[in-house]
């Protein structure tokens, strides 16, 4: 291989980038995965939505704002948060669809889950775009809250 | 959203969305082949086979009797297909467990098909349950059917 195809945005190089992300995440270096982003990286965590009295928390915006708070906090709240990846399929036009499991045990509040010490693992499904610069442009995000919510021992919907 | 097919297991998907949004449950799950492997995590649905499928769809289906499906885009990797979807509709039955109080619901979903031979071999959904449960109006998740 030239040093022009490593190089170059294909299905395996944007899988690898895509690979490498859920390795930073397992080491909990959020400025790596962050790093692995374009600047104005999108971001979405579709079933993260807190609802208050007045307004609801949605967990979408950029990698650097909402995406790095969401990260730093899950890793706060779950200090051996980690990641198994299932499948990872790409295209060469830089899309990557990955299952994997998230897991951790609480320690410390997340949400409106009060910590019991509990050990929750949760299939999630992950959408990334890779751009021509292999930095990650698009983060979004899929799982069932209810489920974490219950392995947590939180029964309440809200 | 206009989506643009070109891809053939793309088209397959597309097809079993496109009759799924019209609640032909029968047209949706025959693009499916005998075998298919059906993971539904919000539902805790494992399975094989039309017998698996067709329940995740019928009871959809049937609680929502203005099911408004929305594709909002098509992402193909290879023989992957995955689709990004708002689900919408008005609860007129019970579903999963919720009983019926005539709320709306609008669930982002995101369905991933394998597809080989333009049949759909293998297919996992995903959405979360907790805003599923919330739109309708549940409050706990140990007391679904209880207003």
């Amino acid at each position: 291989m030239t040093a022009t195809q490593a190089n170059e945005r294909s299905a395996r190089t944007a899988g690898q980038v895509v690979t490498e992300f859920f390795d930073r995440y397992r080491a909990h270096e959020v400025e790596g995965m962050t790093d692995l982003c374009s600047i104005n990286a999108d971001f979405s965590y579709v079933p993260f939505e807190i609802w208050g009295k007045q307004r609801v928390l949605r967990g979408d915006g950029k990698v650097g704002t909402v995406g790095k708070t969401i990260w730093a906090g899950l890793i706060n709240s779950f200090p051996d948060l980690s990641n198994t990846v299932h499948t990872l399929t790409a295209n060469d036009d830089g899309d990557v669809v990955v299952e994997a499991d998230i897991e951790g045990t609480q320690r410390l509040a997340w949400g409106f889950a009060a910590p019991a010490g509990q050990h929750y693992c949760e299939p999630h499904l992950f959408i990334f775009h890779v751009g021509e610069d292999l930095l990650i442009d698009a983060i979004t995000a899929y799982w069932d809250n209810a489920g974490i919510s219950r392995q947590l021992g939180h029964t309440e919907v809200d | 959203m206009t989506i643009t097919v070109t891809d053939a297991p793309a088209q397959t998907v597309h097809d079993f969305l496109d009759a799924f949004g019209r609640r032909d449950v029968a047209a949706a799950v025959s693009l499916a082949s005998p075998d298919v492997l059906v993971v539904v995590y919000p539902l805790g649905v494992r399975g094989t086979g039309h017998a698996a499928l067709r329940p995740v769809l019928a009871d959809i289906a049937g609680a929502f009797p203005d099911l408004r499906l929305t594709v909002q885009r098509v992402i193909a990797t290879g023989d992957v297909v995955t689709a990004l979807v708002k689900v919408e509709g008005t609860q007129a039955g019970e579903y999963a467990g919720a009983v019926n109080q005539e709320k709306h619901l609008d669930l982002d979903e995101a369905w991933r098909f394998t597809v080989t031979g333009g049949a759909i071999t293998a297919v996992s959904a995903y959405w979360c349950q907790q805003q599923l449960y919330r739109r309708l109006a549940v409050k706990r998740f140990d007391q679904i059917a209880i207003v």
